[in-house]
C-alpha cells in the first residue's frame, strides 16, 4: 500500500505564515520516504490554495520521489483545457510524478455529467493528437457543432501535413493540446460522493478519491460500492490506484473521519480497510502546524502499511 | 535602467531537438544564470496547442524557476489575461508571489491567435476591453480584503482572492504590443505600459501618446512607467550583429511570431506569414537592433532618456550584455 500527505489548507492565519510549514514537511516526506503528497484545490479560506498545479510545480523541483497529487480540482469553471495543460506542464517538470483528483460534482453543486465530460476530456488531451471534443457541457474547439460524434474523435488521416506555423487565420475543428504529459498516462482520480460519478468511475477506470471530510463508515460503504460495480463491468482491482484519506491521530482516539490508536492499531485499522475496500493508498491528512508525529509515523507506521 | 530577460526552452525549436523535460530543466537553468549574471527579471511566455509543447501557462513555470533562484524578479511576458478568469489568473499570481517572497511581476497581453480564443471559449474581439477590465480586477483582488467589481464584461461581488499575496497590489504592465490604442488604454488606467520591439521613432510616439492619456486621465506622473521589449544583437562588427538578428528570426521570429498574425498593417489586418519585401516586415526586423556593444549602449540611453525604465533582451548575448553593457547603466 502506499502512504501520503496532505495537510488542512482552511485556517485564518495567511499563506505565509501556514505553506512554509507545509513545504518543510514536505521535504521532510520526500526523504522519509511517503509517496505522495495531496494539495487540495481551495479558495474559502486565508491559507487555502487556489492554484495547486503550480503549488506543486515549485515543490517538483524541491523533491526527488514524492508523487504529486492536485486533489479536489473543481470544474465549474469551465477550464478543461488548462486542467489538462496544467498537470501535463508538472508532470513535465516533476518527470512523470504528476497526479490529478477531481472535485466531486455534489461538493461542486455540479452536474455529475460535467465531471465526467471534463475527465474524459482531460485524458483526451494527453493522449491525442488533433481532435475535438463533444459533450453536454464541454466543447473542444468551442466551435464544435452538434454533428461531431460524442466524446473525443481524431482528425481523420491525410496525406498531407501544413506546418501549423503555415496554417493562417483559421480556427481549426480539431486542435492538439500540448504540451502532452511525461508520463504516457497520469493517474486520474475522481471522488466518488454521488452515485452516478461512482458509478461511472468504476466502469470507466478512473480510481476513486475518497477525501478525510467524509465520515469513514461512510468511505468504506462507497469504496465497497464502488468495487461491486467496476467487479461487475470487468474492470481490474489493479488498474486503478483507489485512494483513501484520514486523520490519523498517533496514541489518540477514533472519531467519525479519523483513526486513532497507537501504531500497530492503527495498521491493522488502515489494513481491514485495505482488504473489505480494495485500496491502494492511504493519505494523511494533517494539521498545517508542524507536529513531531511525522518521523515517527514514518519509521513505525509507514513500513508496515508499505510492506 | 533594469534588464529583463528569458530564453528558449518552453518548447522544442526546429533544428535543436531535446526532450520537453529537458528543455524545460535547460530553462530553469538559465534563469539561475540570469540571476547568476545581474539580470533583474525572467520572463515566461504564453501559447497554446502549439505543435512544439510551447509551455501554455506562465507562472507555473515560473514557480519552477522561484523554486531554484532567490531574488531574480519572476516575471509574464506576455501571459494573455483575456484568455483566463480573472480571479483564477489573480489566484496563480497570488500563490506564485507567497512561494516567491513577492518576486511576481504580471506582463499581461491580450492575444492574437485566433485558435487560442477557440480552444480556451473565449471571444477575440473583446479581448482588448476585457484586458483592461480583467487587469482592474487582478490589482483590486491584490490590494483589497475584500472587493466588488462591476465591469461590462466582469462582475464579482465582495469576494477575497485568496491566497493573500506578498505584494499589494502585485506588480502588473500592460503588454500592448506597439499600438497607439493600447497606450491610451493603458494610460487611462494608470497601469505601466510595456511595448513591443519597435524602431525609436515608433517608440517615442506611443510614449507620448501613453503620457498623455495618463495626464488627461489624472494619473499621477510616477505610476505612468514604460517598459520595452528591445531585442539588442550585438556583435564586434554590425555584420556579425546582423549575423546574430538572423539566427533570432530564423529560430524563433519567424516561426512563433511572424506565422501566426502577430504582424498589424495599417488597416488594422492581421499579417499572416508576410514576404520579405513587404514594409510590415522589414519595420519589424528594423525594429531588432543590431550594433557593437557600444552602440548598444548608446541606443539604450536614448531609450533610458524617453523614460523606458526597464528593457526585456534576448538570452544569447546574455555574458556579453552583463560584461559590456550594464556597467554604463549601474
Amino acid at each position: 500500500m502506499r502512504v501520503g500527505l496532505s495537510w488542512d489548507l482552511g485556517g485564518d492565519a495567511g499563506a505565509v505564515e501556514t505553506w512554509p510549514g507545509v513545504l518543510a514537511e514536505i521535504a521532510q516526506a520526500d526523504a522519509m520516504g511517503f509517496e505522495s503528497v495531496w494539495v487540495q484545490e481551495g479558495r474559502e479560506a486565508a491559507d487555502a490554495c487556489s492554484s495547486p498545479a503550480l503549488f506543486l510545480t515549485w515543490v517538483a523541483r524541491k523533491t526527488k520521489s514524492l508523487q504529486l497529487r492536485v486533489a479536489g480540482r473543481g470544474v465549474t469553471r469551465g477550464d478543461a483545457v488548462r486542467t489538462a495543460e496544467e498537470l501535463a506542464v508538472l508532470d513535465n517538470f516533476a518527470r512523470g510524478r504528476a497526479g490529478l483528483a477531481f472535485a466531486s460534482a455534489t461538493r461542486q453543486q455540479a452536474e455529475p455529467a460535467l465531471v465526467h465530460e471534463t475527465v474524459e476530456m482531460v485524458s483526451a488531451a494527453w493522449s491525442m493528437d488533433e481532435f475535438r471534443y463533444r459533450g453536454d457541457h464541454v466543447r473542444f474547439p468551442s466551435h464544435t457543432g452538434d454533428d461531431a460524434p460524442r466524446g473525443a474523435s481524431e482528425l481523420p488521416p491525410s496525406k498531407e501535413y501544413v506546418p501549423q506555423w503555415e496554417w493562417g487565420p483559421i480556427m481549426p475543428d480539431f486542435l492538439a493540446i500540448t504540451p502532452k504529459p511525461y508520463s504516457t498516462r497520469p493517474p486520474l482520480y475522481v471522488e466518488i460522493e454521488d452515485d452516478a460519478t461512482l458509478e461511472w468511475a468504476a466502469r470507466a477506470g478512473i480510481a476513486p478519491f475518497v477525501p478525510a471530510e467524509v465520515p469513514t463508515g461512510r468511505a468504506v460503504e462507497r469504496l465497497v460500492r464502488y468495487r461491486e460495480v467496476a467487479d461487475a463491468a470487468g474492470r481490474r482491482r489493479d488498474e486503478v490506484d483507489a485512494t483513501l484519506e484520514r486523520r490519523l491521530v498517533l496514541d489518540g482516539e477514533d472519531d467519525a473521519c479519523a483513526l486513532g490508536g497507537s501504531s500497530e492499531a492503527l495498521v491493522i485499522a488502515i489494513r481491514e480497510i485495505r482488504g473489505r475496500t480494495g485500496i491502494s493508498h492511504v493519505v494523511w491528512r494533517r494539521g498545517t502546524a508542524a507536529g513531531a508525529d511525522l518521523y515517527r509515523f514514518a519509521s513505525e507506521v509507514q513500513p508496515m502499511l508499505q510492506s | 535602467m533594469k534588464f529583463w530577460t528569458t530564453s528558449i526552452g518552453t518548447g522544442k525549436l526546429r533544428g535543436m531537438p531535446s526532450a520537453l523535460a529537458n528543455g524545460y530543466d535547460s530553462w530553469i537553468a538559465d534563469a539561475k544564470d540570469a540571476e547568476r549574471l545581474g539580470f533583474d527579471g525572467y520572463g515566461a511566455p504564453e501559447h497554446h496547442f502549439m505543435y512544439d509543447g510551447f509551455m501554455p501557462f506562465p507562472l507555473q513555470a515560473l514557480a519552477a524557476v522561484a523554486a531554484e533562484t532567490t531574488k531574480i524578479r519572476l516575471m509574464t511576458g506576455a501571459m494573455l489575461l483575456p484568455l483566463y478568469d480573472p480571479m483564477a489568473a489573480a489566484e496563480a499570481a497570488a500563490t506564485l508571489d507567497v512561494l516567491s517572497n513577492g518576486r511576481v511581476t504580471l506582463g499581461l497581453g491580450m492575444g492574437y491567435r485566433p485558435m487560442e480564443f477557440d480552444g480556451l471559449g473565449t471571444a477575440k474581439k473583446t479581448r482588448g476591453a476585457r484586458l483592461s477590465e480583467a487587469m482592474e480586477v487582478v490589482r483590486l483582488a491584490s490590494s483589497e480584503k475584500r472587493f466588488s467589481y462591476e465591469g461590462k464584461h466582469y462582475q464579482y461581488s465582495d469576494v477575497a482572492l485568496h491566497p493573500e499575496p506578498v505584494q499589494k497590489p502585485i506588480d502588473m504592465w500592460f503588454c500592448g504590443g506597439t499600438s497607439l490604442l493600447g497606450a491610451r488604454r493603458s494610460g487611462q488606467a494608470g497601469f505601466g505600459y510595456w511595448l513591443a520591439n519597435s524602431p525609436y521613432e515608433h517608440t517615442a510616439a506611443i510614449i507620448e501618446e501613453y503620457r498623455r492619456f495618463g495626464r488627461e486621465a489624472g494619473v499621477p506622473e510616477e505610476k505612468l512607467r514604460i517598459a520595452a521589449f528591445k531585442d539588442v544583437c550585438m556583435g564586434e562588427t554590425i555584420e556579425e550583429a546582423q549575423g546574430m538578428r538572423q539566427v533570432l528570426i530564423d529560430g524563433f521570429y519567424e516561426e512563433h511570431i511572424l506565422g501566426y498574425g502577430y504582424l498589424v498593417d495599417e488597416n488594422g489586418e492581421h499579417v499572416y506569414n508576410p514576404p520579405k519585401n513587404h514594409p510590415m516586415y522589414q519595420r519589424f526586423v528594423d525594429s531588432l537592433y543590431c550594433g557593437t556593444p557600444e552602440m548598444v549602449v548608446e541606443e539604450l540611453k536614448r531609450y533610458e532618456a524617453l523614460g523606458v525604465e526597464a528593457v526585456f533582451v534576448p538570452s544569447p548575448q546574455r555574458e556579453l550584455l552583463a560584461e559590456r553593457v550594464f556597467p554604463e547603466f549601474r
